[in-house]
């Protein structure tokens, strides 16, 4: 069943597709090319993949900053597995480790020893970068990689979809099934919307906590594994350009959706994506990007602020009177 | 009034509502000029909505303000402080690493001259000798106020709602409650000094015994009218009896009938205390029964409650659930032995309020909720629908979101997600505190229904709510308990147990 609220929700945000991507292909015809929404895909599967697990960070009402750090220690622990010349499998469960253990420590650190989120994942991603340049020094890491097979993960499709989508896609069906038909989910939620009454329900609002954390980091390496398997190295500042997209695509998807959520947060991904492409194919230089993302960033931000919401409704209410 | 006396605050038929809830209801209340009159009045009385717009916090939906025989609309906090409207908090925030001096006058330290003139230190001692040329008491005002005892807090607190020429009017917010008996006397000496001094001073106060000792006058509100206002003298001599005033008798409430037959021990609480909150509480509770446990803000009860669910650990005492001693360390593990908490602040501590009533009602039993670790979605629904019905839900809506009820509607949610949750144990916390009259009998019938398959302990601030409803009842008081759980407790006796511990009025 699905409620006329959510179906405005899902007009509202086909509505802006529609628009963005015309605004694009009139530009460039080159928009609309199956070549251009085949990069496309790729390109929001590895910032959707960072923004999903970012989502159970924000909807524990979190935040985390740490992950492209995190994600730049997982490509290289990624890089130099592979170098070693380790099977594929083990190079990637080594860079996913990477994730949970840092998402742990994250996790532990805020839940358990009650310390301030934000500074807190600002040193264990600046802790991260550190790590990231023992393993060459900071130089890129490719040996063996064409033999390794992970540029598979970039190259071969799945049931006519691209790897990397569908990975994507994979992805986010398990994470949907945890957040929102699981009692993980249920137990997510009430920690994030009032965490005292979800102690007095019995909810381990803790463990939840440290579990969004270890999702957040997990998502991330997975992200950044893809990234590699794309551009075929390893290199330090891999995660450097995940961080704002990942955070405008949640905080874009809920406030299209009223609340953070995996189909919200993927909504977010294509909406920033679909701009990150279009910017690059009018050949708009990337600080003039960043500054569009940042600004689409912080009016999602105020979309989803319940106080900011409210004076919209209020006034939007006071026009709807008026006329 | 009487000749003599000059009125400094007139308010006149005043109005404010809140949703549905009307927390003033054409309410009068006037303020002579040195007078100190006290305001009472138990929790939801409307006495904090009359301070806040008193203070400009809050705007009237009706009514009319005269200070000092003007008319003054008080919308905003300046405007309040510019009709001579000086404030001091339940809590004053007061800045610890500061002096006396710095906090009277901070943000008015009076250097002109921009952001990053330096403060005018010699100035501003003088500002505050002059102050307390005014107002003669002894105090260091140099002192940092973290070096401070609680009493000169206070008084810096007073000083700085009173750092304006103008403040004629002084609103004191439960000033002695955590002050030692000696701290009050000089607290007191302070007011009895600023009286003399013309200031009119409103004094909010839950010890009564302090209204005999320091006030002139005194005002009851209950249920968010002005049901009494007289002087001390006048009360002395007829004999009144404040808590009666407050408390009223509980008109237009239908009560349950009592239960005659108390079946099976299921909680036996021993010698349990909680630090300063609470000390040496025993009762035991019964299936088929409800034990209500009376006590004001403060008296303990909220943390007592709170101590039986597993929030706060007990340094003494003992619990038994159906004979076997019991350690609670969190609320999971009270759930777990089969004990639910309907906590007094529902909003904060009972509801997810942006989620909808299906979620509520199986949060606190996700594993009721759930096979193997998803969630049973229609099963829930159905579970919803059902307790939703049983607590007479209105309107019967399980998709929309709590804030969208009513408080009684709320406070129906709380108890499905309680029954959803099958204990043996329930812990009913204020439960009709923002609860409408109709929505009230209802609670109370639920309460009495729960109270055949399981033990019920209710707790109250509500004198009349705790002897209608329960069946044994005690009082605690200053964190004692008083009385001894037992059947026949008077109303009278009870009311005076909890509200000055057992002295007979």
């Amino acid at each position: 069943m699905i409620s006329r609220q959510l179906t405005f929700r899902l007009l509202a945000f086909a509505a802006l597709v529609a628009v963005i991507g015309l605004v694009f292909w009139s530009q460039s015809s080159a928009f609309a090319s199956t070549g251009n929404l085949r990069s496309l895909m790729r390109h929001m599967s590895v910032q959707g993949l960072a923004a999903l697990g970012l989502t159970f960070v924000i909807v524990v009402r979190h935040f985390d900053l740490s992950f492209p750090g995190i994600a730049s220690m997982g490509a290289m622990t990624l890089g130099w597995l592979i170098a070693s010349g380790l099977p594929l499998p083990v190079a990637i469960g080594g860079g996913l480790a990477v994730g949970l253990i840092f998402g742990l420590v994250n996790g532990i650190v805020v839940a358990r020893l009650g310390l301030p989120d934000i500074v807190t994942t600002i040193a264990t991603g600046g802790l991260a970068i550190g790590f990231s340049y023992f393993y060459s020094n900071g130089t890129s890491i490719s040996q063996n990689f064409f033999m390794s097979g992970i540029l598979d993960l970039n190259d071969r499709k799945i049931a006519g979809l691209d790897m990397p989508f569908a990975i994507l896609m994979g992805a986010a069906a398990l994470g949907a099934v945890l957040l929102h038909a699981s009692r993980l989910g249920a137990g997510l939620y009430a920690t994030g919307q009032n965490r005292t009454s979800a102690h007095f329900a019995g909810i381990p609002t803790r463990r939840l906590i440290v579990l969004a954390f270890a999702l957040s980091g997990i998502g991330a390496c997975l992200a950044i594994t893809l990234l590699i398997a794309s551009s075929g190295a390893a290199n330090v500042t891999a995660g450097n350009q995940l961080l704002m997209p990942a955070f405008a695509a949640v905080y874009l998807g809920a406030a299209l959706f009223g609340r953070p959520s995996i189909g919200a947060t993927l909504a977010g991904t294509l909406l920033m994506s679909m701009m990150l492409n279009g910017f690059t194919l009018l050949a708009i230089p990337y600080y003039y990007s960043d500054a569009i993302v940042s600004t689409v960033l912080i009016t999602a931000i105020a979309i989803f602020d319940p106080r900011v919401s409210g004076l919209l409704r209020r006034a939007g209410r006071r026009t709807g009177a008026a006329t | 009034m009487a000749d003599g006396t000059r009125t400094i605050l007139d308010m006149r038929g005043i109005e404010k509502r809140f949703g549905d809830v009307k927390a003033l209801d054409n309410v009068d209340f006037d303020l002579d000029a040195g007078e100190i009159h006290a305001l009472l009045g138990v929790n939801g009385a409307g006495k904090s909505t009359l301070i806040k717009i008193l203070s400009g916090v809050y705007t009237k939906d009706a009514g009319r303000i005269e200070i000092g025989s003007e008319a003054c609309d008080l919308g905003t906090p300046r405007a309040a402080i510019g009709a001579g409207i000086a404030v001091v908090q339940q809590h004053p925030e007061l800045v610890g690493d500061l002096t006396g001096a710095e906090n009277i006058f901070l943000g008015h330290e009076g250097a002109a001259g921009g952001l990053f003139t330096r403060i005018d230190r010699a100035g501003l001692a003088a500002r505050a000798e002059a102050l307390l040329a005014r107002f003669p008491i002894e105090i260091d005002l140099s002192r940092l106020v973290a070096d401070m005892p609680a009493v000169d807090r206070e008084i810096v607190a007073i000083l700085h709602a009173l750092r304006l020429e103008n403040a004629r009017i002084l609103i004191l917010d439960e000033p002695t409650s955590t002050l030692t008996e000696r701290e009050k006397s000089s607290l007191f000496a302070m007011m009895r000094m600023l009286r003399a001094a013309g200031i009119a001073i409103i004094y909010i106060t839950h010890r009564l015994e302090e209204v005999f000792e320091i006030a002139d006058r005194f005002t009851v509100f209950r249920g968010g009218r002005n049901v009494a206002c007289h002087t001390v003298a006048e009360a002395r001599a007829k004999g009144l009896s404040i808590p009666n005033l407050m408390l009223g008798t509980g008109a237009g409430l239908t009560f349950p009938p009592r239960s005659s037959t108390p079946g099976d021990t299921v909680l036996e609480v021993e010698g349990l205390s909680c630090g300063e909150m609470f000390r040496d509480v025993s009762f035991s509770a019964r299936k088929g029964e409800i034990i209500g446990i009376f006590g004001l803000v403060g008296s303990g009860v909220d943390e007592l409650s709170k101590a039986l669910f597993g929030v706060f650990r007990p340094d003494r005492g003992e619990m038994r659930l159906k004979g076997r001693p019991i350690t609670l360390k969190s609320p999971a593990q009270a759930l777990r032995a089969g004990i639910f908490l309907v906590p007094g602040d529902r909003r904060t501590e009972g509801l997810t309020l942006d989620e909808n009533v299906t979620f509520n009602t199986t949060v606190a039993n996700l594993s009721r909720a759930s096979f193997g670790g998803l969630l049973r979605f229609g099963a829930n629904r159905r579970a919803a629908r059902a307790l939703a019905g049983k607590v007479d839900l209105q309107p019967m809506r399980l998709d929309r979101s709590l804030r969208g009820f009513s408080g009684g509607n709320q406070q129906k949610v709380v108890i499905a997600k309680g029954l959803y949750r099958q204990a043996d144990v329930y812990i009913f916390v204020e439960p009709t505190v923002g609860v409408d009259i109709g929505a009230r009998s209802k609670i109370y019938t639920l309460m009495r229904e729960i109270s055949r398959d399981a033990a019920v302990i209710v707790i109250s601030s509500d004198c009349d709510e705790v002897h209608s409803i329960a069946d044994r009842t005690f009082a605690l008081y200053k964190g004692v308990p008083i009385g001894g759980a037992a059947r026949d407790t008077s109303r009278d006796t009870l009311l005076h147990a909890g509200i000055m511990g057992g002295v007979a009025a």
